[in-house]
């Protein structure tokens, strides 16, 4: 979760949850998901299937003529534990994190994935757009120029053409969304992703990505496109951008119904982190301390 | 793909090892185990490709219920989160037949193979509800009278029930002409057994029963994948330890050449069919995903038998305490451990004339066998290369059920669900307008 949402998420929630919260009776709740598109996601997982296989292939060729040095060996893969030490204070906000979700974040988030397709896809591609600005800066500080110029055609083309970025038209014309940011750039850096970190609300984070967040939102706060961050707006704004990423993020807590929730979540999270990182440095790995877990 | 996740999942649960016990895997060709051939692994690890799904409608209407059941335990501390059974309901604008819908193995009511069941069932007009497998910890928590599941006439029992209160809380004006069940793997066992119950107890008045790719003897079944365990992974440490690094390695190589920014979903699907590709690997993926399944049956079990097996019966583990030391004994006890640590000595302290015998031969779907053998409204629908089931169970089923089984020559296990084949054959089932003879005994995957 980025930029403008860390604002204006506390009253209108609670407002809007008692409005969207389900229908309740005896004990009884009931949510109205919205609609299952079975025909349409089948559809999209057979295009899908053919594209999977055309990057299965190119990834093969590339191996084979050892385009990509080097190649990570079994013994180079982190550790099973991972670096944890603020697990109890982790453990609380996760759970204050699925208390909230199920009785504030969710339900208003549900409730507006119920409204038309494309003035949630105008809404998204606009928060899309805005965020174009950091992945600039941030592919300049990483110095990946080529991408920070894609990111600034992106900007420029929806801004205009997109009409202030609701429509993203760049994708059509095959300049695909790549965002990145500061925790990104601290990764390219050289940092580890450091302490496993929960944060109230957002969720799994690591010490880096959270610095991260922060440089993130200093930075959309500094340049303060359109005068949009500054001011009464941007609690507004900021509000509809966390509903619009929760509703893009297909995720229930405690879904597993499993005891071990928390332990899976954090294994995934910060092996994900490890796999980025890995691509980052095509020609040195960063190696923690041995024997140090995972993400020191 | 539920097997792929679920075992990267998995991977969670082992504690470090030092370099020198990780000893470098054997390159294994050929099938690894003995239990099923190549084409029946890869079919059960990444079940129907899109392009073999059957028709599905554009839109399916979806409610989630969450609904107390009024003979829940009090809910142990650490399930907080599990104290009201949740389940998923499809409903139709006109008078309809209802279809019940029972999870397989570990899964939740809203898995994948649930959202095609209930898309084909919906499509052919049914109202749908999905429920989760009594050995879901949400279920074990929230609808079980034990909380030790597995027991297959005291889990029937618990989702009869449970089914009885959720079709009686509906929404007004869902109007119901029929009641059918319907179940996947274990959960194929449960519907059949739901329908007996209500032959005996006529509250619902149930008509057929489809029992997709069931066990037969539910102990055997869970055997055999643990046997998969042993012969894949090896030991719970080592094993888990040396798949893990081999995994880590292809993903990381795989994202490095793909020269992808994002790490999303699609990413992952592509990278899970580029490293899981050996038999051993299948097999892997296999077995630690029922390993994982049990780990969770295997807890709440513990929890509510008060055997002392797992955690202190006295000081059972707080919310917000570290569970690793819990994970690292779970993790290497296969469901042998299960049944002699925990079920038998509940069942047996409850059941007096019972004996660890009769608790096996009491779960095995013989224990129905006369209503599916005489009764004609249950129908079974299986694959010749199901790898819960060995030949003489495979063989017990036809000749149980006649007329009325299905057995496809390709699948492993769920491997067609929801394939064109699969489905039009269910719907004809549920219909009343199967014709075995018409199709002939055997069939094959589309």
């Amino acid at each position: 979760m980025s930029r403008l949402a860390g604002r204006g998420v506390g009253a209108t929630f609670a407002c809007l949850s008692v409005l969207l919260g389900g229908c309740v009776s005896s004990g009884i709740v009931v949510h109205h998901m919205p609609d299952q598109t079975p025909a349409a996601d089948n559809a999209a997982a057979i295009a899908q299937a053919a594209s999977l296989a055309a990057t299965q292939k190119s990834v093969r060729s590339q191996e084979r003529s050892g385009a990509v040095p080097p190649v990570l060996k079994p013994a180079d893969a982190p550790p099973l534990t991972t670096y944890d030490p603020w697990e109890r204070f982790n453990r609380f906000n996760y759970r204050f994190n699925a208390r909230f979700d199920e009785a504030v974040f969710f339900p208003v988030a549900n409730g507006y994935r119920r409204l038309p397709s494309p003035i949630r896809t105008g809404v998204h591609d606009f928060f899309g757009n805005l965020a174009e600005v950091d992945s600039i800066v941030n592919y300049t500080l990483q110095g990946r120029l080529g991408r920070g110029v894609r990111s600034l055609g992106r900007f420029v083309i929806n801004s205009t053409l997109g009409i202030g970025g609701l429509f993203d038209v760049a994708s059509h014309f095959h300049i695909d969304k790549a965002p990145t940011g500061f925790g990104t750039t601290l990764a390219k850096w050289g940092l580890h992703p450091g302490p496993y970190l929960v944060i109230p609300i957002l969720g799994p984070s690591s010490l880096r990505e959270a610095v991260g967040l922060l440089g993130d939102y200093g930075t959309s706060y500094g340049i303060n496109i359109a005068d949009l961050y500054r001011g009464d707006q941007g609690y507004g704004l900021g509000t509809l951008n966390a509903v619009d990423e929760r509703a893009n993020v297909d995720f229930r807590y405690y879904a597993t119904g499993s005891p071990f929730e928390y332990d899976i979540v954090r294994f995934l999270y910060v092996r994900k982190l490890l796999l980025q990182d890995a691509g980052l440095h095509k020609t040195r790995i960063p190696k923690p301390p041995p024997g140090a877990p995972a993400g020191q | 793909m539920k097997i792929f996740i679920t075992a990267a999942l998995a991977l969670t649960l082992a504690h470090p090892v030092t370099a020198a016990d990780v000893v470098s895997a054997p390159a294994v060709h050929g099938p690894a185990t003995g239990l099923a051939d190549s084409a029946a692994l890869r079919a059960t690890v990444f079940g129907t490709p899109p392009q073999d799904i059957a028709p599905m409608p554009d839109r399916v209407p979806l409610l989630e219920i969450d609904i107390p059941m009024p003979w829940a335990q009090r809910v142990p501390q650490i399930f907080w989160y599990d104290k009201k059974l949740r389940v998923w309901f499809s409903a139709q604008k006109k008078p309809a037949p209802l279809a019940i819908v029972i999870a397989g193995t570990g899964d939740d009511g809203n898995t994948s193979s649930i959202a095609t069941l209930r898309g084909a069932l919906y499509g052919a007009g049914y109202h749908v509800l999905t429920l989760p497998s009594p050995t879901f910890p949400g279920f074990i928590v929230a609808a079980s009278r034990t909380g030790v599941a597995g027991d297959l006439q005291q889990d029937g029992q618990d989702l009869y029930d449970s089914i009885e209160r959720i079709v009686a809380h509906l929404p007004r004006g869902v109007q119901i002409t029929d009641i059918d069940v319907l179940g996947y793997s274990l959960g194929g066992a449960n519907a059949g057994v739901v329908k007996s119950i209500d032959t005996r107890e006529r509250r619902l008045h149930i008509h057929r029963a489809v029992m997709i790719e069931p066990p037969v003897s539910l102990f055997a079944s869970m055997e055999r994948l643990d046997k998969l365990f042993a012969q894949s992974i090896g030991s719970a440490d080592e094993g888990i330890e040396r798949l893990y690094q081999r995994l880590f390695a292809q993903l990381a190589n795989f994202y490095r050449a793909s020269d992808r920014v994002e790490l999303d979903q699609s990413f992952l699907l592509s990278a899970a069919a580029a490293v899981l590709t050996t038999d051993q690997e299948f097999s892997a993926a296999i077995a630690l995903t029922f390993r994982i399944d049990l780990m969770n049956l295997s807890f709440a079990g513990d929890i509510y038998a008060r055997t002392g097996a797992i955690v202190d019966p006295n000081h059972p583990p707080a919310v917000g305490q570290s569970l690793e030391h819990i994970e690292e004994v779970l993790r290497a006890k296969p469901f042998a451990d299960y049944f002699n640590e925990v079920f038998a000595p509940y069942y047996l302290h409850h059941r007096p004339h019972s004996t660890p015998a009769s608790l096996v031969a009491d779960n095995n779907l013989k224990i129905i066998g006369e209503a599916l053998s005489h009764d004609a409204d249950y129908y079974v629908q299986t694959n010749s290369d199901d790898l819960i089931l060995d030949a003489n169970e495979l063989g017990w089923l036809k000749s149980t059920l006649g007329s009325r089984i299905v057995v496809y020559d390709h699948g492993g296990h769920l491997g067609n669900l929801g394939s064109r084949r699969q489905v039009a054959d269910m719907l004809e089932m549920l219909a009343g307008r199967w014709q075995g003879g018409a199709h002939g005994q055997e069939g094959s995957a589309p």
